[in-house]
């Protein structure tokens, strides 16, 4: 038996596997192309059943054409994809933020389980769990459309339904101006930052008489902190820049995933010896408390901002299969 | 109009998977193996692709369509497929339901030609 048959079918094979009538499959093959190679080749030679495989196609596509139609998930349900992983994950991220305020774990057995963790961990721990969540939706998805039954699952409704969500009405040069202005001002605030910190090596100041500043924190810690914030200035304003040229969304996730990161060194810093000038006592835990509230508060509406896009390209992308 | 040719290539696709079970049935009233059909196919002016229709005959078999047996007395073995009482019925379904698009596209076609 010419052994490049014999490989062309080791890979269609492949590429075949788990059907139970594999081997039959494959007999019918062999059997045409060497029917095929004899009768227009003149032979069964090697460069004869090369011109009847050619003919017969690449292995990847002839064993997709013995594949039933049935999808991995039902065009009905594709839209639940998506709204059932942003509902789980709204869940998922609201007993993080309380796990993380409560300083314990949160086991619901079997469902879930959040570990003990901080803000940063909580900021590592998030994006995994949306995955999780988004497996987990899609495997049972999976499974209702394997069954070939017509399940008729409930629609949860939201304050904001992403799928009604329109793209805003206003014109193009609008919308653009809009854009330009907003780039305008974040480059102005980056770049009087800078100015700032090259001057002084901090942003933070508790007067603003310029002749004589007196700087907020300890001057290491100011300086990390003025670092980090002239950063989130600087991705606001390059993807303002970015969004002048292109509407795609990839911006948004590039910004709001960097900006999570930057967040997270923020949180990071230790409050202990923060502040350069003195605080009362009793002032001071209210005001790290409402500190760790604020930058939690936004690192969770930038993974809000993230996960939207995300679900956003994912239903554009399913919606042109 | 833009001059250009209509690119008729999935329209095409779609309209044979119908065709394609209505010929395969009527060819099968007598015992043939792949490589014969295809041959026979394109003598009459058709072509089908080979990777088409093999999972074409299986998906009719598993249906009870078409039955199939392997010839081994030859040098080659060949799978011989034939048509089921089952295949025969449902040929004439399907062959009504053309029939039925058929005259329907006729008339429309005199109606249009009797507007003009």
């Amino acid at each position: 038996m010419p052994n490049k048959l014999e490989a062309y079918l080791e890979e269609i094979s492949h590429f075949l596997s788990g059907r139970a009538e594999r081997e039959e499959i494959l007999s019918e093959i062999r059997s045409h192309i060497l029917e095929k190679a004899a009768a227009e080749h003149g032979g069964t030679g090697d460069a004869a059943i090369d011109k009847a495989i050619v003919a017969y196609g690449a292995p990847r596509r002839v064993a997709e054409r013995y594949a039933e139609d049935r999808p991995i998930i039902a065009p009905a349900y594709k839209r639940y994809l998506f709204r059932y992983t942003t509902f789980l994950f709204a869940i998922h991220a609201a007993l993080t933020v309380l796990a993380v305020f409560l300083k314990k774990e949160l086991v619901f057995f079997p469902l879930l389980y959040i570990p003990r963790v901080g803000v940063f961990d909580a900021l590592m721990y998030l994006p995994a769990a949306f995955l999780a969540d988004l497996g987990l939706v899609t495997l049972v998805l999976y499974f209702i459309t394997q069954s070939g039954k017509d399940v008729r699952l409930p629609w949860p409704r939201f304050g904001v339904d992403i799928d009604e969500v329109k793209p805003p009405a206003k014109s193009f040069w609008a919308s653009r101006v809009a854009t330009a202005v907003g780039a305008v001002i974040m480059l102005a605030v980056t770049d009087f930052a800078l100015y700032l910190f090259a001057r002084h090596h901090t942003i933070f100041f508790v007067n603003l008489d310029w002749s004589d500043p007196r700087p907020l924190f300890t001057p290491g810690a100011g300086r990390r902190l003025s670092i980090i914030v002239i950063a989130m200035f600087a991705v606001s304003t390059m993807a303002l820049l970015i969004k002048l040229f292109t509407r795609s969304r990839w911006a948004d996730v590039a910004s709001n995933a960097v900006s999570l990161g930057l967040l997270g060194f923020l949180m990071s810093t230790p409050f202990d010896g923060l502040f350069a000038v003195r605080i009362a006592e009793d002032v001071l835990p209210k005001i790290k408390y409402a500190a760790k509230f604020t930058l939690l508060f936004m690192a969770l509406m930038t993974a809000i901002e993230l996960v939207k896009s995300l679900v956003l390209i994912g239903r554009r992308r399913l919606a042109k299969t | 109009m833009t001059g250009r040719e209509p690119d008729i290539g999935s329209l095409e696709t779609e309209m044979n998977r119908g065709f394609l079970h209505i010929l395969v049935l009527a060819l099968l009233e007598k015992d043939m193996y792949g490589y014969s059909m295809v041959k026979h196919i394109e003598g009459l002016g058709y072509r089908v692709e080979e990777n088409t229709l093999y999972p074409l005959l299986r998906r009719l078999e598993k249906n009870g369509w078409i039955a199939s047996k392997w010839d081994l007395t030859e040098d080659r073995p060949r799978k011989f497929y034939a048509v089921t009482p089952e295949g025969r019925s449902l040929r004439a379904s399907l062959l009504g339901i053309w029939k039925n698009q058929n005259r329907i596209l006729d008339e429309i076609r005199k109606e249009n030609a009797n507007a003009q």
